[in-house]
């Protein structure tokens, strides 16, 4: 069929018409051959910009649209719209840049003038190589998968579960709770961990949507958002098949083993606690040496391992005042001296905590060179003076470390490691609890040291991002700008599988070529750039179509 | 490092052969890959020999490169690995092409057993075909220079052999057989066996051959070589920096191609399918040749000479291994090869990658460092 292409030019008010001789525009794309229609407005983005377009686009009965106008970040979406509305695929539509990538940067007007001529010559040279692209739609299963029985998977837990969504949740141990249920008190109000624990541990419990599997491991992970397939090995050593639409993974973390660092003295002498180990006492109600008598002078010991492992853990300041106060209530006659790096206490209600704890006759030493000897903590001042202090008690707050399953569960999921070896959110700031594969979420400690608020933050952010996609009933629109492999062209080498961060392509072994998933494929065109053969290719940005614009651009 | 000597019976090739039947009746490997003189006597063929008493009349270090030895390998292992052992004898760039083909997935090295021997270098093909005869003795007498030039091989050689400083199969080399057979420094009367690694090890404890002999004399002569080489090579591209440079230059230097996409075939690096060059993209509707022909005012054909160049360097230069097949393959006798190395040697240095020096070595469009470029960075 014989195209019949329309160009429509947007003044964008004074924007490009200032500097955009749009008469010389008009003119020349007017003569060349195959173009049917070549309209100017004054602004094709507005509703009545718009409705030009459509109407136009109709009565003209046009097959394929170059619009020449602003950055397709800005209104490509809008004329798509346009397009779908007229009745023309959308991807029949190319959007040229004539206001960033000429008018507002070319200051002589001839030369944007036609510099915009050669943009509109480029697409027109490309849009006859369109293929029209249509959207599909992928049957979903709407049940999650929650990894961890900690504060955070239980969290995601019951904010997913509901009448039409089953949460399966697979804890590896045989109780619930994570490492919250270790701990005594809770800051800031000093409130029992164990009651909120258990609160929490009774409704995951008592929920019918979901189906709780202690004792138990993931041990495959297979599929993509809406269809993933899960092997899970039960407690009972039962190999279970699940199949859910989402998984969150909300593994907590584990903490740094001090036998790295003996300087703690940890292991070595009497009276050396780990943080744990002293919430542990707490909860059994009383602070006592070794020897049964109560101490009194306690030296706790913040930053261990910080230097090691390169971040901080921004929790262990927090919980450090607080055994403070753990020991005022319980021995106030006791010593308590807090030795820092640096004090991490940000937020609404935490200086008020500190100043109240200090207010308690809590002694504070900054100093970045601690070592503990037996009954004795040296340490460097920050003047660089050595000086002891004689303690019968030494609590040590240790890094926090990704859990021992980190490594294990990333290859498996194909997502990513980050820093401190952590899962890596897919973006630091505007999407921290997604991963690189679409329908993987981390929550809590997972992805990095957090607090208990922190932690209920993220899972509650999971559930929405889980809600609001996986629809019961509702179908997925996966990418419809896959990436494609040619079966004629593929050599096999295999390359693409190796940068492909989806996990979206295989290798068919008997035509020995690489096949691309397009469920899972979200066309960012790393096979395309690391193809050697020419074999792979972007829909909408093929071989073809770039070839073509870029001989007109340079010509 | 150490190696094995062996002495030479009647000549160097002889000795390898004996040593290749002997390997053959052990059963260290079923099949030899090995370039043997064609019937006619005017070139030699690559030829799988299973049948011990077909080896008398190989040859293996032919003083003609017809085909690169990794495309013969790729043709055998192309559809996965082979299930019997197969010992190839190649020269130190036809190793380092199978090694870079093996890492995307033309070759498959498993069960395949890499010699490499000293290269002189080979002789252009052209100056071969005519009289094979007075070539072969040409060719000959460079061989047995390496006693007592210190260039070894001389103007007579192809200008991408006379400028090679890869042409030892061991990491001096930056190549990595599993055995080399070293030559050099011998006065014809021994050559050594140098285990690179622990296959080459095993297949001389197989067949009996003790291998704990000091080979330092081998490798001084080819150090003293190779920084003879290395010079050269810096030379030779310095001056043909001036002649290439730009695009005026370059536009010059392939105005002789004539399309013919020899040195893309005779390549053992291009392996696409379809080259992009040859593909209906490049066709073109007659309108838009008179629309070129009218913004230039004339149009040469066949068109896009330069690009197709320019494309294949951008293309392959990553994995260039410098053999100079190409040039051989060019009836236009362009310095294809010299031209690619150049840019191939300049594009290597920036990634720090050498093609064919280890499988390991991933290619770098595989990998992804946060500290890179930075010389290319505007």
């Amino acid at each position: 069929m014989e195209e019949k292409i329309g160009v429509y030019v947007c003044e964008c008010g004074p924007n490009i018409a200032d500097n955009v001789d749009i008469d010389r525009v008009m003119k020349t794309i007017s003569s060349l051959p195959d173009v049917d229609v070549v309209e100017r407005h004054k602004l094709l983005c507005s509703e009545n910009g718009k409705k030009f377009l459509k109407e136009s686009i109709q009565k003209h009965g046009l097959t394929r649209i170059v619009v020449a106008a602003c950055s397709p970040k800005q209104h490509e979406v809008t004329f798509m719209k346009v397009c779908e509305e007229a009745g023309i695929n959308p991807y029949f539509f190319q959007l040229t840049n004539i206001r960033e990538q000429c008018a507002w940067i070319i200051t002589d007007k001839e030369l944007a003038t036609e510099r915009a001529i050669r943009y509109i010559r480029a697409a027109l040279r490309r849009i006859p190589f369109h293929k029209a692209l249509v959207k599909k739609e992928i049957e979903t299963n709407p049940d999650v998968l929650v990894i961890g029985g900690g504060i955070a998977g239980m969290e995601a837990s019951l904010l997913l579960a509901s009448g039409d969504r089953k949460i399966h949740l697979v804890e590896k141990t045989d109780v619930l709770g994570g490492k919250v249920k270790e701990l005594d008190k809770l800051l800031p109000r000093m409130e029992s961990s164990l009651d909120i624990i258990s609160q929490r541990i009774q409704e995951v419990k008592q929920s019918e949507d979901i189906k709780l599997y202690t004792n138990s491991e993931v041990e495959e992970v297979l599929g993509f958002l809406g269809n993933f397939v899960v092997k899970v090995k039960t407690g009972e050593n039962k190999e279970l098949e699940l199949r859910v639409g989402a998984i969150v993974v909300a593994t907590g973390f584990s903490m740094l083993n001090l036998k790295q660092l003996p300087r703690y003295g940890y292991g070595q002498y009497d009276n050396v606690y780990t943080a744990l180990e002293f919430e542990r006492m707490n909860i059994d109600g009383k602070i006592l040496r070794k020897d049964g008598k109560p101490p009194k002078s306690i030296g706790i010991i913040h930053c261990v391992g910080r230097e090691e492992r390169g971040y901080c853990s921004g929790v262990c300041c927090m919980y450090c005042l607080k055994f403070a106060n753990y020991i005022k209530s319980k021995l106030p006659d006791a010593n308590v001296t807090e030795f820092y790096q640096d004090l991490s206490i940000p937020g609404k209600a935490r200086q008020k905590f500190y100043e109240d704890t200090k207010a308690k006759g809590v002694n504070f030493i900054r100093s970045n060179e601690v070592e503990v000897m037996d009954k004795v903590i040296k340490y460097k001042t920050e003047e660089g003076e050595e000086k002891t202090s004689s303690v019968d008690m030494v609590i040590l707050a240790p890094a926090i470390e990704p859990s021992g399953d980190t490594a294990k569960l990333a290859e498996m999921l194909r997502i990513s490691q980050g820093d401190g070896g952590f899962f890596q959110e897919e973006h630091p700031k505007l999407a921290p609890v997604s991963t690189s594969m679409e329908g993987i979420f981390i929550a809590g400690c997972s992805q990095g040291p957090k607090n208990i608020p922190e932690s209920i933050v993220q899972a509650q952010a999971v559930a929405g991002r889980i809600l609001s996609s996986l629809i019961p009933g509702k179908k997925l629109e996966p990418e419809i700008k896959t990436s494609e492999i040619s079966e004629a062209l593929c050599i096999g080498c295999q390359t693409c599988l190796e940068v492909c961060t989806y996990g979206a392509i295989y290798f068919d072994e008997m035509k020995r070529v690489s096949v691309v998933n397009e469920v899972l494929c979200r066309g960012c065109g790393n096979c395309v750039g690391s193809c050697p053969s020419g074999a792979a290719s972007v829909k909408h940005s093929t071989t073809t179509q770039l070839h073509q614009e870029v001989v007109e651009a340079l010509r | 490092m150490k190696g094995a000597i062996l002495n030479v019976t009647e000549n160097i090739a002889k000795t390898i052969i004996n040593f290749l039947e002997k390997g053959l009746d052990k059963k260290c490997f079923d099949a030899v890959l090995i370039p043997i003189k064609v019937p006619a006597g005017d070139s030699f063929a690559w030829v799988l020999v299973q049948n011990k008493s077909l080896l008398k009349d190989a040859n293996p270090l032919p003083p003609v490169m017809p085909v690169q030895g990794a495309k013969a390998l790729s043709s055998i292992t192309k559809m996965g690995k082979t299930n019997r052992k197969i010992a190839a004898i190649m020269r130190p760039c036809e190793v380092r092409a199978a090694v870079e083909l093996s890492k995307l997935e033309q070759v498959n090295l498993e069960n395949i057993f890499l010699i490499s021997i000293d290269c002189p270098g080979v002789l252009p093909l052209k100056d071969y075909l005519g009289r094979p005869k007075e070539a072969m003795d040409k060719f000959n007498k460079i061989l047995h220079s390496a006693q007592n030039d210190i260039q070894w091989g001389n103007e007579s050689t192809r200008p991408a052999c006379q400028v090679c400083d890869k042409f030892i199969g061991t990491d001096i080399g930056f190549c990595q057989s599993n055995l080399h057979i070293g030559i050099l420094g011998t006065e014809d009367k021994i050559i050594f066996l140098i285990p690179n690694n622990e296959s080459g090890k095993s297949i001389l404890n197989e067949m009996d051959i003790e291998a704990e002999k000091s080979v330092d004399n081998w490798e001084k002569k080819a150090k003293e070589i190779i920084e003879v080489r290395k010079k050269k090579r810096k030379e030779v591209q310095e001056r043909l920096k001036s002649e290439v440079m730009g695009i005026d230059n370059l536009l010059d230097t392939f105005s002789k191609c004539i399309n013919c996409h020899n040195c893309r075939s005779a390549c053992p690096i291009c392996y696409c399918r379809q080259c992009y060059f040859e593909s209906e993209i490049m066709k073109l509707p007659s309108d838009d040749y008179l629309m070129r022909a009218d913004s230039k005012g004339a149009l040469r054909f066949l068109p896009d000479t330069l690009l197709f160049h320019l494309g294949r360097m951008t293309h392959m230069s990553l994995s260039c291994v410098g053999c100079g097949a190409c040039e051989d393959a060019c009836p236009m006798s362009i310095d294809v090869s010299q031209i690619f190395n150049f840019v191939a040697d300049n594009s290597q240095e920036l990634f720090n990658y050498v093609p064919g020096k280890s499988v390991e070595e991933s290619l770098p469009l595989k990998t992804y460092e946060e500290d890179e470029l930075h010389k290319v960075e505007i």
